[in-house]
């Protein structure tokens, strides 16, 4: 059913409608469709090389499709900067961090008040959400641990007061407990409102927060359904069977 | 490092009021989305661009004409110039431009076309093979079954 006939309440906060994006003549989306609710959590597993950081690209604007459509809040938004987006609310938590390695906790945290906020709102949501941070906000962030490092790399996007966050393998390189711990965090966040599209190669945690899970092979999405459903599927998928 | 040696001395604030009225943050999101100034990429602008290579050739083309004629209307060198100049120069641009489009889109049209017709022959040829093999395979089965 087209997006524009539906009441405004039931128009998903992001779309994708035949999504098809390639690397110069390499396709690597082959018709991608995905539908993400008001406040709720999707998770979008698959293996190495299925295309997911590519979705994430094409929700983020970093990658504008090469057919099919992308809609934000029912609008068609294929060739958005990804700065428009960003400034509107979308977040991207990119796969392995993205911290300053070189600066400490509370500069990287500076690094967000480029939209208007200032460095105290920053700390303030910061702290509330990851206490530890604020244990940690005169070190080096690449001193800290891999778990540290996401929280830092999470509060700094959540600093930006996002409607729809994109999370890409939160999970990698951390301990299970660890990840265990930011799903918890993550599951806080959604259920304050905010859209989240995660993606995962392993974790099979991200399961047990999300509301709607899909697994994606070679760019493709084959299944998608409720989480405890698609979890006894995910080996079968990975393995090729 | 010593990290430990950090003590906590900053009081975690409440968090902002917009990171938690989630409705409210919502609707202003859907606002921005719906106030976004996106330009739609234009699906044939190939298309245009090989229109584009053709006009210009053809205002070129007439250029140089209209430079040729006007020299050739007068014996003076002096009058002849402006006519060399607009005529002749602007309209040897034009065609370059234009022709420089024209190769440009008209090649990789045909490039395009040129690859999808490998790739049509290669998948029919491995039809071919597939189905040969599988006729082979019922042959064989079919010996080993006399």
């Amino acid at each position: 059913m087209p997006t524009e006939e539906l009441p405004p309440d039931d128009v998903p906060l992001l779309e994708l409608r035949s999504v098809r994006a390639a690397y110069g003549r390499i396709e690597v989306l082959h018709g991608v469709d995905l539908v993400l609710p008001e406040g709720q959590v999707f998770a979008l597993l698959g293996p190495n090389g299925a295309g997911k950081t590519t979705t994430l690209s094409v929700c983020s604007g970093l990658m504008a499709p090469t057919g099919g459509g992308f809609y934000i809040a029912g609008r068609r938004m294929n060739g958005a900067a990804p700065d428009q987006l960003a400034r509107s609310g979308v977040c991207t938590i990119p796969e392995g961090r993205g911290v300053f390695p070189n600066l400490t906790v509370r500069e990287n945290l500076q690094m967000m008040t480029f939209g208007g906020v200032s460095l105290a709102d920053v700390e303030a949501v910061a702290y509330a959400r990851f206490p530890r941070l604020a244990e940690r906000r005169t070190q080096l962030a690449g001193t800290m641990s891999g778990g540290e490092q996401q929280m830092l790399s999470m509060a700094r996007g959540l600093a930006t007061n996002p409607a729809l966050l994109l999370l890409d393998e939160l999970s990698m390189g951390l301990a299970p407990l660890i990840v265990e711990e930011l799903y918890e965090i993550v599951a806080q966040i959604a259920a304050e409102g905010v859209s989240i599209l995660v993606v995962e190669q392993f974790a099979r945690t991200v399961l047990g927060v999300a509301d709607i899970a899909a697994i994606m092979l070679h760019g493709q999405i084959v299944r998608v359904g409720p989480p405890h459903e698609l979890e006894d599927e995910l080996s079968a998928a990975y393995l090729g069977a | 490092m010593d990290t430990n040696a950090t003590t906590p001395t900053h009081t975690a604030p409440a968090a902002r009021p917009a990171a938690t009225g989630g409705h409210q943050r919502i609707d202003q999101f859907k606002t921005e989305i719906a106030e976004l100034d996106v330009k739609t990429p234009a699906d044939g602008n190939e298309r245009w661009y090989l229109l584009a290579g053709i006009i210009s050739m053809a205002v070129g083309m007439v250029l140089i004409l209209g430079g040729y004629i006007g020299a050739s209307g007068t014996a003076l060198v002096a009058e002849q110039i402006p006519y060399l100049l607009s005529g002749g120069a602007l309209g040897i641009g034009f065609v370059i431009i234009g022709g420089a489009l024209f190769v440009r889109f008209s090649l990789s049209r045909y490039l395009r076309f040129w690859l999808i017709r490998e790739i049509y022959e290669e998948r029919a040829q491995t039809d071919r093979l597939v189905e040969s093999l599988g006729a082979i395979e019922a042959l064989l089965a079919d010996r080993q079954n006399r």
